[in-house]
């Protein structure tokens, strides 16, 4: 069993508190989740480990994966950088914004910059579109984006 | 019970049954993909609509509950319209392999085309491509583009073999069906029966891949002689107007594939992966010739030489086939049942690493006629009387280590085996897929099966060599 | 004279004002005292029957009809579940709530839960959502903490446990069977009816899924009593929608609106016209789904679905976009057909080829090799698939091309006989000054 999930279980025994009986399924989500944050992405062992935990099938935990799209099953640049390309967005600028981080960071979208740093890639829509348009940042969201605050953001991001 | 209207005409239904369910019952067809009967439903595929009368809209009829008085209409205008559009849906990025795939010919896809479709795609966008050749398993090769997703192979590891071994990844028109990453599907006794499933040529047996096109096959019924639930399959072998004649004549009467009939009596629609292999078990080297201590004689000289054997002995004991038919069995019980010491033989034992019983199909008793043998003949262990003066060893899987020193052996064995040539008199017999008859399942249910192939020169019925011997009649050969 | 009352905007968003003791300041969980201390379940029932709430998630079914299918007293588990997977673009209303009303979303389930004789409820969440997620998970612990949640709420003996599941990036799980699907802990699949999801829903038990903003205006209609909540709004749709709204207005942000208000008046009074004074094309009144209506026709108007929908579109799921003159509806619609082909689960035939059909058409027409017979294809698809498929994904892409179609045929026309578009395919906000 991996390591990293075997430090998690504690939490997931509290977490199987709040659900009723027979819900071990549904843990599902949550413990991919909690994994992913803890490594950046979900490991080949930890589908094995969390299959065992919950006592589900292995091609579940699988399918879930591929299913969804904030779930990773491979590591990718430390800042994940998201730039919202639907409606709102679109007409708040935000294809300028992603052509122009594209060529700032000399990366396609979906791409990581060359020293691994930062992915780039773009979004639908993040719920956000009165503050558009939207970058997210790990996560984070940074609204009522432009060229210059963009630029601003990352060259923050450049001390971490 | 709940009366129905399909198409005007009335039906008495059953509370529990779709519209689909009733239609099948009354030999109405509707077309279906996803939907089969020993699965749970699905609806993805949606070419099963019919449409209530009144109604301005279609709805699915594999999930549609009878309803006292419910009207639907099977053929409307716009059930055909629908239909059509379905089928152009499904076909928009499935690739034109036909001349290539070895579903042709037996592809729902194919016939639901003519059927329903019959134009071309009305699309002009090039076509999703996917994985072709992907290896799902040893045994079983998977096309993604020509997959339509129906998810019937899914629903199958999941709810029939429960080895969970399949699902469907990614989204949108990008999914996939793709193994878990562990390939349990290699350890699905019942992977193979995917292949059936699978309404297009996206899973295909390896081993049959590009072997035969099936319209020059033909199908006998059979009964499966792996174990004793004795699952009535299909064996497909070539059609006497498609004989080679320039190729190896050997194509000609070898079993190009097994599939399963139906039996709700017996194995439902499924059967495991050992009657897939039907073939590795008997088609190994025959024997192909009387003989006597190894010497090739004719079969007028060996029933000779046996029946003088029989003859003089005073404690004669057999050991009785467990894969012999009911029909041999009897010709065996009215030959020797009195005058022999009879012991049923297990004639195969489970292989190494074989599964030797589960929940659905696969039975520890790895022969077919085990019961109806013990019917006739006992349920004793192998014992030899201290006095016992001849052995009559027929079928396989006797220890001839174990047999009383001296004592003469006449032997009667289908395959080439050392022991043949041993033997004082050795007899070469068929297959139970040369010959028509019957075997009798472990609960007591008796399946036919028919002649799928001649008997190789050579061979002899089993049932004759017992008849000659019985009533010293001559044998004609 | 417009009705503005108000129902769930009533206070000033401060940095503190979603806290727990402000929110009892403000007269918080007397509802939920009301309810289990003085209401039985049928009666807390009949006050959302009579009340007339319809789901504000975008489909408008009357609440009470839904929650009457629960047969109390079954010996069942029943469960209860918040929609908050809000993914329709243009829609973010229900944010609003999660971030600056916890409390009453969590006091609205747990009057919600006694009446439908729920002891586990869950508020689906999309995964995205981490700031509204945290005021939320900060909202529940302090429930829990004071009582409102869990054992023995207010020392009665009903007793309700709320987990927050966070949904991982699927627009699909705002589809009520998809997201217990996800509940359940697998793909989002949503799934064929029959049954209903509220006699077979999560694990095959009774289940009510509810909008966020539905379920919230439960507490003040047991507050002022169901007859008081038909008195707002209008006939057909009583009570107050939040509308969210952006694209090129001025203001954007997250209204409320008593069902009924002038939809001139929200444009141009309340948010303040177009950026830079650009001129109204068109507007989205209720996420992509629903059909464009032009900026003359909306003028005539109250945001009342007696309204909306003899003119063609719905108020669907309140979130509103308005578009500018000189906004390529060519590049819009792409943009919305790029989304519908990016979420659809892949379920079923018409959706899974359909929308990846209208995604590769319409990018096609972009790049200049449109031909004309291509927007009567692309009709023909939409209608195709409308109440053909799983869910109402299926309809949804087809309503939006069909929307734009009607109204801006000619634009695509010009697109495909010139090979260009007809505002250089521009989507930002021409502004006048």
């Amino acid at each position: 069993m991996s390591a990293l999930f075997q430090s998690l279980i504690p939490e997931f025994e509290r977490m199987k508190q709040r659900y009723p009986a027979g819900f071990e399924s549904s843990l599902v989500l949550p413990c991919v989740r909690r994994v992913q944050e803890a490594r950046g992405h979900v490991a080949d062992e930890d589908i094995a480990a969390i299959a065992a935990y919950l006592r589900v099938p292995r091609i579940q935990i699988e399918e879930v994966l591929s299913y969804y799209t904030q779930f990773r099953s491979e590591a990718v640049g430390k800042l994940r950088v998201e730039v919202c390309r639907n409606v709102s967005c679109s007409m708040n600028g935000a294809e300028r914004l992603i052509g122009h981080l594209c060529k700032r960071l000399g990366v396609a979208e979906g791409g990581t910059t060359t020293d691994g740093r930062i992915t780039l890639s773009t979004a639908e829509c993040l719920g956000s579109c009165g503050t558009a348009p939207v970058v997210v940042v790990n996560d984070q969201y940074h609204e009522n984006m432009s060229i210059e605050k963009v630029d601003r953001l990352i060259d923050g991001l450049k001390g971490d | 019970m709940p009366q129905i209207f399909i198409d005007g005409q009335p039906f008495q239904a059953r509370r529990e049954q779709t519209v689909l369910q009733v239609a099948d019952e009354h030999g109405i067809f509707i077309p279906r993909l996803c939907w089969h009967k020993g699965l749970s439903i699905a609806g993805n595929c949606r070419i099963c609509v019919v449409q209530v009368e009144g109604r301005s809209w279609v709805e699915i009829s594999c999930n549609m509950p009878v309803s006292e008085g419910l009207r639907v209409l099977t053929d409307s205008e716009l059930v055909r319209e629908h239909r059509k559009a379905t089928m152009q849906f499904i076909t928009l990025n499935h690739p034109v392999d036909c001349g290539v795939c070895d579903k042709a010919g037996e592809c729902t896809l194919q016939d639901y085309h003519v059927a329903y479709n019959g134009e071309r795609s009305i699309s002009v966008e090039p076509k999703v491509e996917a994985t072709k050749f992907y290896a799902l398993s040893k045994r079983i090769t998977l096309d993604n583009e020509r997959c339509i997703l129906c998810t019937r192979c899914v629903r199958f590891t999941r709810e029939v073999s429960q080895s969970h071994a399949l699902g469907v990844k990614h989204r949108g028109d990008h999914s996939l069906i793709r193994p878990s990453g562990d390939m349990p599907l290699d350890r699905d006794a019942y992977s193979d029966n995917i292949v059936d499933l699978c309404p297009v040529g996206a899973l295909l047996s390896t081993s049959f891949l590009y072997k035969d096109r099936v319209w020059t096959l033909k199908a006998t019924p059979s009964v499966c002689p792996g174990c004793e639930r004795g699952c009535s399959i299909d064996v497909w072998h070539r059609k006497p107007e498609w004989f080679v004649r320039s190729l190896d004549a050997r194509h000609n009467r070898t079993i190009a594939r097994v599939t399963p009939r139906d039996n709700p009596a017996v194995n439902g629609p499924w059967v495991c992966n050992k009657a897939r292999d039907l073939a590795q078990l008997l088609e190994r080297t025959r024997a192909d010739t009387p003989m006597r201590k190894g010497r090739a004689v004719s079969l007028d000289d060996a029933l000779a030489a046996a029946r003088a054997l029989i003859e003089q002995a005073k404690r004669p004991v057999a050991l009785v086939s467990s894969w012999g038919s009911n029909e041999e069995l009897q010709a065996f019980k009215d030959a020797f049942g009195a005058r022999f010491g009879c012991f049923v033989k297990a004639d195969h034992q489970p292989a190494d690493g074989e599964v030797l019983q589960d929940e659905l199909l696969i039975r520890a008793d790895k022969n077919p006629n085990g019961r109806r043998a013990r019917e006739l003949f006992g349920s004793a262990p192998i014992e030899y009387p201290a006095d016992t003066d001849l052995v009559l060893v027929w079928g396989e899987g006797c220890d001839f280590a174990r047999l009383p020193r001296g004592v003469p052996v006449i032997f009667l064995n289908a395959f080439l085996a050392p022991e043949n040539g041993h033997a004082d008199v050795f007899f070469a017999t068929s297959v139970h897929t040369e010959r028509a008859g019957h075997f009798t399942n472990f609960e007591g249910t008796v399946s036919a099966f028919s002649a799928c192939f001649s008997r190789p020169p050579g061979a002899v019925d089993a049932e004759q060599v017992f008849a000659a011997l019985a009533l010293q009649e001559v044998l004609a050969p | 004279m417009a009705k503005d009352t108000k129902i769930l905007m009533t206070f000033p968003v401060t940095a503190t004002s979603h806290r727990l003791e402000e929110v009892r300041a403000r007269g918080g969980y007397q509802a939920l005292e009301k309810a289990l201390k003085t209401m039985t379940r049928q009666e807390v029932q009949q006050q959302i029957s009579d009340s007339g709430l319809q789901g504000r998630g975008g489909a408008a079914f009357a609440t009470g009809r839904k929650w009457s299918v629960i047969q109390l007293g079954d010996g069942q588990p029943h469960y209860l579940c918040a929609n908050a997977d809000e993914g329709e673009p243009g829609t973010f209303k229900d944010r609003w709530i999660l971030e600056n009303a916890p409390h009453l979303l969590i006091e609205s389930m747990m009057i919600a839960a006694y009446a439908l004789e729920v002891r586990h409820a869950f508020v689906y969440i999309r995964g995205e959502f981490e700031g509204p997620y945290r005021r939320l998970a900060d909202a529940l612990e302090e429930a829990y903490a004071a009582g409102l949640c869990g054992n023995n709420i207010l020392g009665t003996d009903f007793s309700c446990d709320l987990v927050i599941y966070r949904g991982a990036g699927s627009y699909v799980c705002g589809e009520a069977s998809a997201l217990i699907t996800s509940i359940e802990g697998k793909r989002g699949y949503p799934r064929n009816r029959p049954p209903r999801l509220t006699v077979k829903g999560l694990y095959q038990l009774p289940t009510v899924i509810n909008n966020v903003e539905t379920l919230s205006n439960v507490a003040w209609i047991v507050a002022h009593g169901g007859a008081a909540f038909k008195a707002v709004g209008s006939a057909k749709a009583p009570g107050t929608r939040l509308i969210s709204i952006s694209g090129h207005i001025a203001r954007p942000g997250v209204y409320e609106i008593e069902v009924g208000y002038p939809w001139k008046r929200l444009i141009y009074d309340d948010c303040g016209g177009m950026q830079g004074g650009a001129k109204l094309k068109c507007v989205i009144p209720g996420g992509i789904s629903t059909k464009v209506l032009t900026g003359e026709e909306i003028e005539k108007l109250n945001l009342d679905p007696a309204e909306v929908e003899p003119a063609g579109s719905s108020m669907g799921s309140g979130g509103m976009v308005a578009i500018a003159e000189g906004t390529c509806m060519v590049r819009l619609l792409q943009v919305m057909l790029r989304f519908y082909h990016h979420e659809s689960c892949g379920q079923c035939t018409p959706c899974r080829e359909g929308m990846g059909w209208l995604h590769r058409l319409i990018d096609r027409i972009v790049a200049g090799q449109g031909r004309l017979q291509d927007l009567d294809l692309m009709a023909r698809i939409s209608r195709l698939q409308d109440g053909n498929t799983i869910c109402g994904m299926g309809d949804a892409a087809g309503y939006a091309t069909l929307g734009i179609l009607a109204k801006y045929r000619h634009e695509f026309e010009h697109w495909i006989s010139t090979g260009r578009s007809m505002h250089e395919g521009n989507l930002e906000c021409r502004r006048s000054s």
